[in-house]
């Protein structure tokens, strides 16, 4: 008898019946409503009410996790909007799969509704035409930003054009244990260079592209050709400077590299594993772009009571975090509510006080009770205030000498080894 | 024995870190003991991503199993009970996935599930899930099926027994070591998948293993280390437990969850 | 439906189909896609520009040359020794009180990889808690003292995290293998006179070479294709094949595409090579000692 060797199939069919159903769902690509004119607010926020909007963001920050689902996400709620962050650990991956999805022919229905972005892969968005335009300066929210400010208008030298809003700023500093490094250490990018050789093994920085080891990078280069001269625009006089200043900054790097971590024969994956370092007492001082960040960590006892934070002679590097959006998004009104809640100034000022992220927005132009709050939130004597920080602050590099150097450090500084 | 002790130590040694730092408050270099507790970990196990991703990471184990059950069943029987021609081709081809690295696979696959819209769906990660689980579930079931006797069902098909009641009632059951240890299995294959859930799962498919290698790479050791408890305790406690109900032969298979 | 008996290879086709769609869709169909990909084809662009010109980029950037031999050397370190220590265990296990040994190395064989990567980087990174014990016993004065075994150039993390994770796979296999009737020859040829390396060396270890050979293959197999181990425990630069091809592929930068597939067709020929020439040796070796 043979029927029983179709058992096995019969019951496959349905089997497989329900991985294609399984296969279907959330598949198809839903048919988009025409979105609602930013300018129009009111149609915007009908519009948003009862959207679930993917944002896809950073998610190695714990603190400023916790800051978006407590504080961003009931915002949203009460406007109808459902909040579902999609943590990833390099925003190329989210700008990759929007590309995927423009060249596969996905005009509307795209799965990415925001991005958590700036400078490279900002740029790459705009290059091939993935983003919404023209609306953050419509944003209700957008009458406290300065929207004149050069670091508000141009992204790593990028004109902006409305194709995303501010929502926070990122300000970079050097953190050191006071117990191993005198203030005249600390003082200048010599200083930190020298402290290294007197103390080999002791200072390090992330790997590029990593975007905090990309960050040291560039102070070293400020540094050496005193600030970032005529590269924080891609005009044509500045190729032929990169190539002569960057031979500088190889040559002071690998000049460099015995002292450090390592004996610069390899470098840390990620920030994160150079705050791990620091904190398991490894190396004594490393760059960041969350200075904010670091009252916390002493405060829980990672980080030794000594820890303090400096910005050398060449000044800070500064930049700004923006929120995107996909014009091929399937809820771009639910979107430009997320970009709405960020830059309110309670919401600003909440991610001030949990996490010490900078805000993007002009404080003068709040009202005098979160301008107090501001000024009374605890200041660790581990962290330097925003004024101390961003006294020299410095412009980023555009960013495609920003690539440029990323992919030349991997060939003359890493691979050198 | 010293040497039988030597290996309980080599074994636990390299799991105590794990279950101490799940519970690290704050423990500095060079300390050997950790200067603070805390049960911050354990709560963050209890959160609600971690929680979803255990319900997602759980969801997409069990279809895969029983998909590539299903579909291993067959081809078992096919492998264990026939001889035909283009045999070995049919032995090597559902060998082959398992040499060949299912990353590199999986990198030419991705454009196509973006393309008709299984990428980032639950139903796509499952579906290249069984890429890794189909061809050990037909291996291992081939192999049950070699010491079947088909005269028992035959017999029972006489008697008048049905198609369904000849399956339970005679088929199954002498195999039914086999068919534990291959759900099981291809569960724990699931249940450890890491890159393909990643490549195609883009981020908004959330298993258990993604959170674990987000927070391996961040700078929480005690989040990392209270993740790494949650993902390793379930195969560990069903692994032993199947071995008791099995016998020691069958749960070597389960070996082969690897991830 | 009538119970009419099909030809035996209907019946046989019918019973593969399932699983050979699986294969052949998923798997057939992902090995060619990367290889068209690799020689140029773009099926999202809709163009195909047929060029070696990604395989000329990657065959030529030292990072590859690099990553081929981190790739080998973990592959079959990782391998032997797992392979080696695994008979070793199984040899001395089996003359103890075997239930509550199995039942530790089943726990160890049911952990996760990902699981096993953090364990082994709790343990031996220069701040883990192999350097905090010689500390106290004075030994290592500080963590830069430490030497590196993770992230390091030689691999040793990642070689570590695959042996101890393989090697009790191998003893299980082994352990399963070594049933009564090997005990049975044993004794024979123990009555016979044989001495203990004669017995090991002319009765056991060749009942357990298939076995432990087919295993083997799949944890070579399995070493030579992991991206989570390598990227949490070694460098960025030279990085494990595996990961040198995701991090192309992740690149923003959509041209660069086919170099990354051309990165996984070179380590899907290398993993088929590799297996191909350890299948070999082993019979090979079989063969001699038997």
């Amino acid at each position: 008898m043979t029927r029983s060797e179709r058992r096995p199939l019969a019951v496959l069919g349905p089997v497989l019946a329900l991985a294609l159903s399984l296969a279907a769902c959330g598949g198809g690509p839903a048919p988009s409503a025409p979105t609602a004119d930013s300018a129009d607010w009111d149609a915007v926020l009908a519009e948003a009410d009862g959207q679930s909007v993917r944002w896809y963001l950073y998610g190695g920050d714990d603190v400023l996790n916790t800051v978006i689902d407590e504080e961003v996400a009931p915002r949203l709620a009460e406007l109808g909007v459902t909040l579902e962050p999609v943590r990833i650990d390099d925003t190329a991956d989210a700008v990759n799969k929007v590309l995927g999805e423009q060249q596969a022919g996905r005009t509307s229905g795209g799965s990415v509704d925001a991005i958590w972005i700036n400078g490279e892969n900002f740029a790459t968005g705009v290059q091939a035409d993935l983003w919404r335009c023209g609306w953050s300066q419509d944003l209700p929210n957008a009458r406290y930003v300065d929207l004149e400010a050069p670091e508000v208008q141009r992204d790593f030298g990028t004109p902006v054009e409305g194709c995303e809003s501010a929502w926070q700023q990122a300000s970079s500093a050097l953190v050191y244990d006071s117990a191993d490094l005198r203030p005249d250490d600390v003082a200048s990018v010599s200083g930190l260079l020298d402290w290294a050789r007197a103390n080999p093994g002791r200072f390090t920085y992330p790997a590029p592209p990593d975007f905090t080891g990309s960050m040291a990078v560039r102070t070293i280069l400020y540094d050496t050709v005193d600030g970032p001269g005529s590269l924080v625009s891609d005009a044509g006089e500045a190729s032929d400077q990169y190539a002569a200043v960057t031979r500088l900054l190889w040559a002071r790097l690998n000049a460099a590299a015995p002292t450090l971590w390592r004996g610069g024969e390899t470098y840390p994956q990620s920030q994160e594993d150079v705050e791990k370092l620091y904190a398991d007492g490894e190396i004594s001082a490393y760059f960041t772009y969350g200075p904010g960040a670091v009252a916390q960590k002493v405060e829980d006892g990672s980080y030794p009571g000594s820890t303090r934070e400096a910005v050398p002679s060449s000044g800070n590097i500064s930049n700004t975090s923006f929120v995107a959006i996909p014009a091929n998004a399937e809820h771009q009104a639910g979107a430009l509510v997320l970009a709405d809640v960020l830059q309110d100034p309670e919401v600003q000022l909440a991610l001030y006080e949990a996490a010490g992220i900078y805000p993007a927005i002009d404080l003068a132009r709040t009202s005098p009770e979160i301008q107090a709050a501001f000024a009374a939130a605890p200041l660790s004597p581990s962290v330097l205030s925003i004024e101390e920080l961003t006294r020299n602050a410095q412009p980023e590099l555009a960013s495609v000498f920003l690539s440029g150097i990323e992919q030349d450090w991997t060939r003359e500084v890493l691979q050198q080894q | 024995m010293r040497l039988r002790l030597l290996l309980v130590v080599v074994v636990v040694a390299l799991l105590a870190p794990l279950l101490v730092w799940a519970v690290v408050g704050s423990w500095r270099y060079p300390d050997l003991v950790p200067a603070r507790f805390t049960d911050r970990g354990l709560r963050l196990t209890l959160g609600t991503d971690v929680l979803a991703a255990l319900g997602t990471s759980v969801l997409i184990g069990t279809c895969v199993a029983v998909l590539a059950w299903a579909i291993g069943l067959p081809a078992g029987r096919a492998l264990g009970l026939h001889r035909f021609r283009g045999r070995r081709l049919v032995a090597f081809l559902l060998l082959a996935p398992v040499v060949v690295p299912g990353l590199a696979v999986t990198l030419g696959l991705q454009v196509f599930f973006v393309r008709y819209g299984l990428a980032d769906t639950v139903g796509g990660v499952v579906l290249v899930q069984l890429m890794p689980t189909v061809p050990y579930a037909a291996v291992l079931l081939g192999a049950a099926f070699t010491d079947l006797d088909t005269d028992d069902e035959r017999q029972a098909r006489t008697l008048g027994a049905g198609p369904v009641r000849t399956l339970v009632a005679v088929t199954l059951p002498p195999l039914r070591p086999a068919l534990v240890s291959t759900l099981l299995l291809t569960f724990l294959i699931s249940w450890s998948e890491y890159v393909l859930t990643l490549l195609l799962g883009g981020g908004t498919v959330t298993t258990l293993p993604l959170l674990l290698f987000a927070a391996i790479g961040s700078s929480d050791r005690t989040a990392a280390a209270a993740l790494g408890v949650l993902v390793v305790l379930p195969p560990v406690v069903l692994v032993v437990l199947a071995a008791r109900l099995l016998g020691g032969r069958d749960a070597t298979w389960l070996g082969l969850a690897r991830g | 439906m009538t119970g009419r008996r099909l030809p035996e290879p209907v019946r046989v086709a019918r019973l593969l189909s399932p699983a050979l769609v699986v294969v052949g869709v998923f798997f057939v169909g992902g090995v060619s896609q990367a290889l068209l990909q690799s020689l140029g084809r773009q099926p999202l662009l809709g163009e195909t520009n047929w060029l070696l010109g990604a395989y000329r980029t990657v065959l030529g950037d030292p990072a590859f040359g690099a990553s081929v031999w981190l790739s080998l050397r973990i592959t079959l370190i990782s391998t032997g020794l797992a392979t080696v220590l695994g008979v070793a265990v199984a040899l001395v296990v089996r003359r103890v009180a075997r239930g509550p040994i199995t039942a530790l190395l089943q726990s160890a064989l049911a952990v996760p990889h990902l699981v096993g990567a953090l364990c082994i980087g709790l343990l031996l990174s220069p701040s883990g808690l192999l350097s905090r014990l010689g500390h106290a016993v004075g030994l290592v004065p500080d963590a830069a003292v430490f030497p590196a075994l993770t992230d390091d150039a030689f691999g040793w993390g990642v070689i570590a995290e695959y042996t101890w994770k393989e090697t009790p796979f191998i003893a299980m296999v082994a352990l399963a293998a070594m049933s009564r009737q090997v005990g049975d020859l044993e004794d024979v040829a123990r009555v016979l006179g044989a001495g203990r390396l004669q017995r090991l060396r002319r009765i056991t270890l060749p009942l357990l070479a298939r076995p432990v050979a087919a295993a083997s293959v799949l944890v070579l197999a399995f070493a030579a294709a992991s991206y989570e181990v390598p990227r949490l425990l070694g460098r960025p630069f030279p990085a494990a094949l595996p990961v040198l091809a995701l991090q192309r592929f992740r690149d923003t930068d959509l041209t660069v595409r086919p170099e990354a597939m051309a990165v996984a067709t070179c380590l899907s020929v290398i993993s088929l090579l590799t297996v191909a020439a350890y299948l070999t040796l082993v019979s090979r070796l079989v063969r001699r000692t038997r």
